[in-house]
Formats: C-alpha cells, sequence, structure tokens
C-alpha cells in the first residue's frame, strides 16, 4: 500500500472513538439509536478488513475439497444444495455449513448471543 | 417539520371532534420502516395523550398499508384482545398521508428494558402464558371483516419467501439448506386464521402489571396462525436472553399453556420448533428485502444498510437449531 498512517482501521477506530466520546451524549434519544447503528457498521467494516480475507479463505478452502472443485465458491455450493446434488445428511456439508454461519457472524456480529453460545 | 405536521394532526382531530392545541409533539423510535410521534392534544382541563403512526410510502413486500392496519386493531379489539383504541384514520391521498392515529397506552415496549429492568421483573413471570392467551385470541378473529389481508397458505408463503431471498442474488447455501428442510416439515392441521405476523417484544406494550397492549401490525395476514408462537421463540427476538425461548423472558410450556388455554386446537413444542425455524428465514428473508431498500437506491438509510449484515444472524441461529442441538 502506498497510503500514509493511520492505515484505514485506524482512520475507524478515530472516528468510532469521536463518536462514542464526543456525540453520544449529544444527541436526542431517537437519534442515539441510529448513532449506536453507525458506530455497528463501523465496527463490521474494521473487522471485514483485518479478519475478512482470512475468514473467507478458511471456507472457501473447506467448501473446494468437499465439493472436489478448486474454483468452486458459495455460490456453487448455493446451487448443489438446491439441487440436492449433496447428501443432506452429510456431516462434512453440515460442518461446513456451521464453518461458514461461524464465520460470517463473527466479522457481522460476534456478540451475537448464539454465536457466544456456541465458542463457549 | 414538526410545526407543520402539528398543523396536520390538529385538522385531522377537528374532524373527529377533538379541538385542541397539540402540544410535546415528538418522534419516538420505531420500526425501520414507519415513522411514530407521540403527542398531547391540550383540551380545556386535562391533555390527552396519543400516537400517531405513519407510513414511508414505501412497504416492504410482505406489509400492509399502515390504514388496513387501524382497520385490523379496530376489529381484534371488539373482540376483547389488547389493542390501543384508534381515534381517526387517514389515508395515502390525505395530507397526512397513509396513517392513524390511537391512544397512547402507558408502559414500555423497549424489549432490553423490559428484559433487564427490575420494575418489569414481576411482570414477565407471568408474560409468557398471557401472550399464549392474546395470540390465541387474535387466531380466534373473525376474518370475514378484513378481506384486504392477504392469504397465504404455509407452503405459498414458504415459496414466496424463498423466491424473494433468489431476487436478491446473494447466495446462501445456509438458506437453500434451510428452504428444502421446511418444505418436508409438518405445521400443524389448523384453519385459516388471522395472523399477526411480528407478534414479540417490541410489538407489545408492557407495564409492571404484564401484558397491555398489541401493536405493529403491518406483517399481518391470513393464514397458519401458528407461525405466530414460532415467531416468538425465534432468537433474534429473544435481545440476548437465550435461554429463554419465548421473547427472551419465558418457557415454551407457558406460552403454549396460554395458547392452549383458550385455542380449540392444541399445539404440541415439535409444531412451534418448525415454525421456530420457518420464523427464522422468514426474518432472514425480511432482513435481506429491508436491506434491498438501500441497495437499489430508494432510499439512503444506515439502518436499512446494516440490516443486511444481519442475515448471518439468522444463518447461525438455523444452523444452530438444524445441527447443534439448539433450542
Amino acid at each position: 500500500m502506498i497510503f500514509d498512517k493511520p492505515d484505514s482501521v485506524e482512520l475507524l477506530d478515530a472516528v468510532n472513538h469521536f463518536l462514542n466520546e464526543k456525540i453520544k451524549d449529544e444527541v436526542p434519544p431517537h437519534l442515539a439509536f441510529k448513532l449506536r447503528i453507525v458506530e455497528n457498521v463501523l465496527n463490521i467494516v474494521s473487522r471485514e478488513i483485518t479478519l475478512g480475507e482470512k475468514l473467507s479463505n478458511e471456507v472457501i478452502k473447506d467448501l473446494r475439497e468437499l465439493i472436489e472443485k478448486d474454483t468452486a465458491n458459495i455460490k456453487d455450493l448455493a446451487l448443489l444444495i438446491k439441487e440436492e446434488k449433496l447428501d443432506l445428511q452429510n456431516e462434512d456439508l453440515k460442518n461446513l455449513l456451521v464453518k461458514l454461519s461461524k464465520n460470517k457472524i463473527s466479522i457481522d456480529n460476534p456478540n451475537y448471543s448464539t454465536f457466544k453460545k456456541l465458542i463457549d | 417539520m414538526n410545526q407543520e405536521l402539528g398543523s396536520l394532526l390538529s385538522k385531522k382531530l377537528e374532524s373527529e371532534s377533538i379541538n385542541g392545541e397539540i402540544i410535546n409533539l415528538e418522534p419516538l423510535t420505531g420500526g425501520a420502516s414507519k415513522e411514530i410521534w407521540k403527542f398531547e392534544v391540550k383540551l380545556k382541563d386535562k391533555s390527552e395523550k396519543y400516537i400517531l403512526r405513519r407510513g414511508s410510502g414505501i412497504e416492504g413486500p410482505l406489509a400492509i398499508k399502515t390504514s388496513d392496519e387501524a382497520q385490523i386493531q379496530k376489529t381484534v379489539r371488539k373482540l376483547g384482545a389488547l389493542v390501543p383504541e384508534i381515534i381517526s384514520v387517514s389515508s395515502l391521498s390525505e395530507p397526512l398521508g397513509d396513517s392513524y392515529i390511537m391512544k397512547f397506552v402507558e408502559g414500555e415496549t423497549i424489549a432490553r428494558k423490559i428484559l433487564r429492568d427490575s420494575e418489569y421483573k414481576n411482570a414477565i413471570q407471568n408474560l409468557a402464558f398471557e401472550c399464549g392467551e392474546s395470540i390465541a385470541k387474535i387466531h380466534q378473529t373473525d376474518t370475514a371483516e378484513l378481506s384486504f389481508l392477504p392469504k397465504k397458505t404455509v407452503n405459498e408463503q414458504l415459496n414466496d419467501l424463498y423466491e424473494t431471498y433468489t431476487v436478491f442474488n446473494q447466495a446462501s447455501p445456509v438458506f437453500e439448506y434451510t428452504y428444502l428442510w421446511l418444505k418436508k416439515q409438518n405445521f400443524g392441521e389448523i384453519d385459516d386464521a388471522l395472523v399477526h405476523g411480528d407478534f414479540r417484544l417490541g410489538n407489545i406494550i408492557v407495564s409492571q402489571d404484564g401484558l397491555q397492549s398489541i401493536i405493529d401490525w403491518e406483517l399481518a395476514h391470513v393464514g397458519n396462525p401458528l407461525q405466530d408462537l414460532g415467531w416468538i421463540c425465534g432468537n433474534s427476538w429473544r435481545f440476548g436472553n437465550t435461554d429463554k425461548v419465548v421473547g427472551g423472558f419465558g418457557d415454551l410450556k407457558d406460552l403454549l399453556d396460554g395458547y392452549n388455554s383458550i385455542s380449540e386446537y392444541q399445539v404440541d413444542q415439535e409444531t412451534v420448533r418448525a415454525w421456530q425455524v420457518f420464523g427464522t428465514f422468514r426474518w432472514g428473508v425480511i432482513c435481506l428485502i429491508q436491506a434491498s431498500a438501500h441497495l437499489n437506491g430508494a432510499i439512503n438509510s444506515v439502518e436499512k444498510a446494516a440490516i443486511g449484515r444481519r442475515v448471518s444472524e439468522t444463518e447461525i441461529d438455523i444452523v444452530d437449531l438444524l445441527f447443534l442441538g439448539g433450542r
């Protein structure tokens, strides 16, 4: 990357800090609710930049092993399930769907109750 | 803007012979697609509190008109179900737009407050039973007066959800699996009835004395009514209290005891479970619909954008229910 510091995650962190420290207490209640959403969005972006590629690659690797095709992606898996070309009772398929769901939620909302319960 | 809205409200209420100055007009946190305003009308020796519920004009494909919600509330109120009294209804072509004014009901709607604040500690002990009773009463509504409501069999609803999901061209292996699973389930052989469609914390008003009112009828329709029981059991509506299956506050047995105390049709837990998966899938598709309003440029909304990233919550809930022993 040719860009100077702060990097994108550090910039997002600064914005989030500003919203939390300077803005949060100033806004009326109906906007405080929206401000929380804004903070959540910034955190999703930050996590995706930091961890997204790794978590995505983990799933794609397992997916390609399962369906034995080294260019396969999420769309291919969805289509194979739709057309019932995979055994729906196959434990490897179930494990793949679990891993896919866990990796997605760990970017989108790692505090989500079901995810926290499952990683405990 | 508030002044303009105030004068529209004032004119509308005059037509219902309610004459007084509009005061304390303030927006409340509503759903993602409706405006909710609280206000008071200053009368001679007192003031009365009201709520305005107003559609944005851009309804999702599952939602009904706001003025039709008012008609449902009027109808179920006659049956003795707990809903706020409707004062005035405005159609899309009137200055106030697609909306209605109802009496303000004291109590709390915010789920986290109801679940966490000590003042509701006693109220939530019996809330699952009360919800079961209320849901059963809603299901006894004579739907003849509600002929404008969409009517769908389970299979039609399921296919609608699936087709809606495919329109967005965002492949979900979990949703594909879920759709196949749902097609094989038994959803209970019960007559079609009025379905609230979104019965959960956030859409009910709770006071220290328990359940006070059922609001937010925008997803109402006619169909297999047992979906209301599965919906409130979805983890999305437990607000972090995962152990309490019913809405984050109660047990399934209590909900069903309440329901079965009123309903002729007796519901078992296994049927509710199928509806729970259905409801979670449905919420996932609703998230897709909400996000699409932002993505297709119809509206620029950070809330709607953010909800696209909640689809993954429904996927983890579904794999938990189907493969990992989740309840």
